[in-house]
């Protein structure tokens, strides 16, 4: 490491204008469970480090009265036991509560997890079924755009040099919408997600799904939504024969994007699982 | 070079640190305090846990100068001044939880984040406590036993 300057910034204001002057002499810091490991194995290299993590402005979950907003150093803890956020969102508190372990999920915050762009980064998945806003901020203003047009690549996040990413906001849910999730990982503690399902929905009385948004982790370069299986599932009814069928039509869709690959005869299998998991979960949670 | 204040094991420390250090290399190389382990280093094992602002976090992933204004608790400080054990620590000794002794600190520490905020936790929550730190030796039954056992003697008035 060689590193000539850290600064801990007070306030928004402060952690902004450092990111306009070092730009890409710099890096930002908060929970630091990735950039430690990175900065130890020589991956990056900055001559200066910013730390936001105790940046009050990022640090607040806001319920405004049609969204919720998540500041970017909230870390996985602070929304696992959050009682702000209600049990309709239960998908996106069970994904951060599944995160590494009690130490990682203390330091680890939902806007390191979206901006180093893992493939199987827990909070992803539940974020992009509920159609999550990004606000990014430098010196010059705000810019919001939609979570998944962030993702260029794996590791690689579209934010310019002077920019970072301010917080995370969504739709609230309604009586009839919810959101479930599903992890397949090796173990119970510490597990790299090898699949994770996240599933927001809308039914009416009937069962009837008004609307569908399936978030994958670990089934791409990045998070994906899963928009051919959310077109052949919506305006059905959810009984559980259609759900399987919804299944085998996402396993169809998997098999097909992970052709050529090793991992497409386990991964297109097990998706099956974590789905119908996630989407049973979510229609559990209406009903409750 | 930098200059940070922080707290540890309730003693203030106005501390030079240099850019590079982790927060383990200024406890265990500026002050000395041992007792915090460095094991992976990359956040998987847990012997470095530490408790900091009321979380246990491995002290392996977060820079030295991320802790200005934090307060610190290591193995070090949960004893009293006339070297009576924690209860925790107690316990741990009684129940043999404890083997060749290098994730010991971390386990303690883990628990005992664990403690303050759930007095009483079944067996299944502790598990969950200490999911982030790995044993080698003992396996985990005597180590959730020895928890199991310094919630009741914390109960019973220890401090």
């Amino acid at each position: 490491m060689k590193i000539k300057e850290v600064i801990k910034a007070k306030d928004l204001n402060e952690a902004l204008l450092s990111l306009d002057k070092y730009r890409d002499k710099s890096k930002l810091i908060a929970g630091g469970t990735d950039i430690v490991i990175d900065l130890k194995h020589k991956k990056v290299l900055p001559e200066v480090l910013i730390d936001i993590s105790d940046v009050e402005e990022l640090s607040q979950i806001k319920i405004e009265e049609s969204y919720v907003e998540i500041g970017a150093a909230v870390t996985f803890t602070k929304i696992e036991k959050s009682k702000k956020l209600d049990n309709r969102l239960k998908g996106l508190k069970e994904a951060s509560r599944l995160v590494g372990s009690p130490q990682i999920r203390n330091l680890g915050t939902i806007g390191g997890n979206i901006c180093n762009v893992s493939p199987a980064a827990d909070t992803v998945p539940p974020l992009l079924a509920l159609d999550s806003i990004a606000v990014v901020m430098s010196v010059e203003g705000k810019r919001e755009v939609p979570l998944q047009e962030l993702f260029l690549d794996k590791g690689k996040i579209d934010l310019k040099e002077n920019e970072l990413l301010h917080s995370i906001k969504f739709s609230k849910l309604q009586k009839n919408q919810a959101l479930g999730f599903s992890k397949l990982g090796l173990r119970k503690a510490l597990a790299i997600s090898r699949i994770a399902t996240s599933v927001c929905i809308e039914i009416d009385e009937d069962n009837r799904c008004k609307e569908i948004r399936i978030g994958s982790g670990a089934l791409g370069k990045y998070g994906l939504r899963e928009k051919s299986t959310e077109d052949f599932i919506r305006d059905k009814i959810l009984d559980e024969n259609f759900i399987e069928e919804s299944a085998r039509f996402l396993k169809s869709e998997i098999e097909k994007r992970l052709e050529g690959r090793s991992s497409k005869e386990f991964k297109s299998e097990a998706v099956m699982g974590t789905f119908k998991k996630a989407i049973r979960e979510a229609i559990q949670l209406i009903k409750a | 070079m930098k200059e940070i204040n922080l707290t540890v094991n309730g003693k203030k420390h106005r501390i030079k640190i240099d850019e590079n250090m982790r927060l383990i290399d200024l406890l265990r190389e500026k002050l000395n305090l041992l007792g915090t382990k460095e094991g992976c280093g990359e956040g998987e094992c847990g012997a470095c846990s530490i408790i900091m602002d009321g979380e246990v976090v491995t002290s392996c992933l977060v820079m030295a100068f991320q802790a200005e204004s934090a307060d610190i608790i290591t193995i070090e400080g949960l004893e009293k001044e006339d070297g009576t054990l924690h209860p925790i620590q107690q316990a741990f000794l009684d129940e043999g939880a404890t083997q060749c002794g290098f994730c010991t600190p971390g386990m303690i520490l883990s628990a005992k984040a664990l403690l303050d905020k759930n007095p009483r936790p079944t067996r299944v929550e502790i598990k969950e406590g200490i999911s982030g730190n790995l044993c080698r030796c003992t396996g985990y039954n005597k180590i959730v036993d020895a928890i199991e056992k310094a919630a009741i003697l914390l109960e019973k008035g220890g401090n």
